[in-house]
């Protein structure tokens, strides 16, 4: 999960990184005198957006004092009506405008090369790193078992931001610009972290209710599940969105096996098993001119009831003219439970639209037959198969049978 | 002569008491592969599917001290302990199953197993088969299934899907190809053991004629390769898709099919494509396409 700047300056502060004093507006709600709040002549207004170059796309302001509050008001309505390279604007932080001196960068992601984590910095920031010369850039690779950082010459909240890093369970952590005032003070005036949804399990509710047990400190603890849903694709999460991640909260076992579902602008409903298998396929369904209305994915042999929640969900959407069911042939998914799952969606949805199945794997003649049967008591428009057909060739079935 | 798995291989399963682990045995067994026994704290001295289980991994290994390979079946959260645990007994080849491992345990467990000599394949890797010599995990699925896919052949096969890892396997097998190896490195960020890591290990093994890769957008494994046909580490023919090229159009920094799957500036599906063509890899259009496009260098 991608944190909005206000959240991730809430976790630099927690670890002892200096920000700058500001407030968080939220929509329909009101900015404020925040000249008196603050103490200043000077503010920055930033929308609250998951995307970066929000200063570049205007997305950033500067209000002063004498323009008065209904100013700053006006600002704050209108970044709340645009869009910031196609994302949502979430909410607007109000903060004091620095004195800057020097503007570095920092950031610490993991190195897939390498296989552990680097810490990368330069004093030419304020920038796109990409733009800074290789020979401005420092690299640090980082030991994942060292919890004090043992470089040369520590940048200034190095450590804090590897603090930050390892124990919020983050996948990447940036500073840019990490500024220098002018009284010479150090402070983050951007935040940009990205937590790592695999570690949700420790830092949530229950890993506090864990915490209090072993006798420990529950409050050091950040609680995810208070952070609100999100999309990356320019607009709020949609109901169907927010729906399927309740179901993926479900059996601990199994959770992440049908959780994933991204709401798209296209008329084909999709249900996919396998990681590779889904994005094949939806480089097969766009080769053939279809277009997507949801992206999803379960895996992992989920349960026949989590399959059904989900497969209900994507028959919701509206105006759809096809479903395409497809998997390639799976290792251990029960094909005839999960099949039983879409089934149960199936008979209460009765969609009118072409339906092309393919899939294989183990007991997949029992679930071809039992979709074969729902088919027919519904009266679906619907082609199965099998291996013995490639899955993009079906895409090429789905299309021919809409075209009719 | 075969990668990553010979006649010699012995097998530990860790939390082989769990469902999926009492069913990688069974599968591992009914392919004809060795499993010594496994591994479940507090039910040490009991058999399951008439193999022994031990409380510990260090005990199994005194019991039996040759054990090559082991398996780790066990929940998320345990997996940073379990896959320690493998690696301070000394074991040298850990296939991890485990999906959703945060990153910081895969970063501690593979620096831990870099500092022993030990390769972890994985996390969230299925496993790897050597058709008519044995599997580690459970590719393939059930045994008639995984006989209908896979045959001793030439073609190395490396998938970063569980699925696709079937399905790629089965499109050589219909057209009428046999394979070497398959495996399912996983789709995490960090890979334990990359394409490249394979590729060395198919570029020695005269069994192996080509290699076909199941590729995907996000991480820059992909262009490993590139450097290393370049530099001439992999000499034979190399049969690449890469997955994903839909997602130019998604927002940068989502991710999309697997975790390692993000979209990234520089490493989308096309720019991976453009630089493998351009040292004279093979890249397929669609996954079927890769069998017509090793099928000349089969033997």
């Amino acid at each position: 999960m991608n944190l909005y700047e206000f959240e991730g300056k809430q976790l630099f502060e927690k670890h002892g990184i200096k920000i700058p004093r500001g407030i968080v507006v939220r929509r329909e709600e009101k900015a404020g005198d925040v000249f008196s709040e603050l103490n200043v002549s000077d503010v920055v207004v930033k929308a609250q957006v998951l995307s970066g170059k929000r200063g570049k796309n205007n997305g950033i302001r500067f209000c002063n004092k004498e323009k008065g509050v209904q100013h700053v008001q006006d600002v704050v309505d209108e970044l709340f009506a645009m869009n910031v390279r196609g994302q949502y604007v979430a909410a607007v932080r109000i903060e004091e405008k620095l004195d800057i001196a020097e503007e570095h960068y920092m950031s610490i992601t993991y190195n897939t090369n390498r296989k552990q984590p680097m810490l990368i910095y330069s004093r030419e920031g304020g920038v796109d790193i990409e733009e800074v010369p290789e020979d401005k850039i420092k690299k640090y690779p980082l030991e994942i078992a060292n919890q004090k950082l043992e470089i040369d010459t520590v940048p200034a909240y190095a450590q804090e931001l590897w603090d930050v890093f390892l124990q919020e369970d983050c996948r990447q952590v940036e500073i840019n610009p990490l500024v220098k005032t002018a009284s010479g003070e150090w402070i983050a005036a951007d935040a940009k972290v990205a937590l790592d949804d695999d570690a949700f399990y420790r830092h949530s509710k229950d890993a506090k209710t864990r915490a209090v047990e072993k006798g420990q400190d529950p409050d050091v603890i950040t609680d995810w599940e208070e952070f609100e849903s999100r999309t990356m694709l320019g607009r709020p999460a949609t109901e169907r969105e927010i729906a399927v991640q309740d179901i993926d909260k479900g059996e601990k076992y199994y959770q992440g096996t049908a959780g994933k579902y991204i709401e798209m602008t296209g008329d084909i409903a999709v249900l996919f098993s396998g990681g590779g298998a889904s994005i094949a396929n939806m480089d097969a369904l766009k080769h053939h001119g279809l277009s997507p209305a949801n992206y999803t994915e379960y895996s992992g042999n989920p349960p026949r009831e989590k399959v059904a929640s989900l497969a209900k969900i994507v028959l919701s959407k509206p105006d759809l003219k096809g479903l395409w069911i497809c998997g390639g042939v799976a290792n251990f998914t029960n094909i005839e439970a999960t099949f039983q799952g879409i089934i149960d969606a199936l008979d209460e949805v009765k969609p009118t639209y072409p339906i092309v199945v393919r899939r294989a794997g183990p007991f997949e003649k029992e679930g071809m037959a039992l979709m074969k049967e729902c088919a027919e008591r519904n009266h679906l428009n619907m082609k199965l198969f099998g291996k013995e057909v490639s899955m993009s060739e079906t895409a090429k079935t789905l299309a021919d049978m809409i075209q009719q | 002569m075969s990668i990553l798995i010979t006649k010699n291989t012995k097998i530990l399963v860790q939390g082989i008491t769990g469902n999926e682990g009492e069913k990688a045995t069974r599968a591992m067994i009914e392919y004809g592969t060795d499993v010594i026994g496994g591994v479940r704290p507090g039910k040490g001295g009991e058999e399951v599917l008439g193999k022994p289980v031990f409380n510990t991994v260090a005990e199994a290994v005194v019991a039996i001290p040759d054990i090559t390979t082991s398996t780790i079946y066990v929940p998320p959260f345990a997996a940073k302990s379990a896959i320690l645990e493998a690696i301070e007994a000394g074991i040298m080849q850990i296939n991890t199953i485990v999906e959703r491992v945060p990153i910081k345990d895969t970063a501690y467990c593979l620096a831990a197993a870099k500092e022993r000599g030990a390769h972890i394949i994985g996390p969230s890797s299925l496993g790897y088969i050597n058709p008519g010599v044995g599997r580690v995990g459970v590719v393939g699925g059930p045994k008639e299934q995984a006989d209908e896919i896979f045959t001793p052949g030439s073609i190395g096969i490396i998938s970063r899907s569980g699925g696709m890892t079937n399905e790629v396997s089965w499109q050589i097998r219909k057209a009428g190809m046999g394979q070497s190896a398959a495996v399912h490195v996983g789709g995490d960020l960090l890979m334990g053991t990359t394409y490249a890591d394979l590729l060395r290990l198919f570029e020695q093994d005269e069994q192996t004629t080509a290699v076909v890769v199941f590729g995907e957008h996000g991480g820059s494994y992909e262009f490993e390769i590139v450097e290393m046909i370049e530099k001439g580490e992999f000499t034979k023919p190399l049969a690449i898709y890469v997955g994903g090229k839909f997602a130019n159009t998604l927002p940068e920094g989502m991710n999309i099919g697997h975790a390692g799957a993000i979209v990234e500036r520089g490493k989308g599906a096309a720019e991976k494509e453009a630089a493998l063509k351009a040292v004279g890899a093979h890249v397929a259009e669609d996954y079927e396409q890769l069998a017509e496009l090793v099928k000349p260098y089969s033997s």
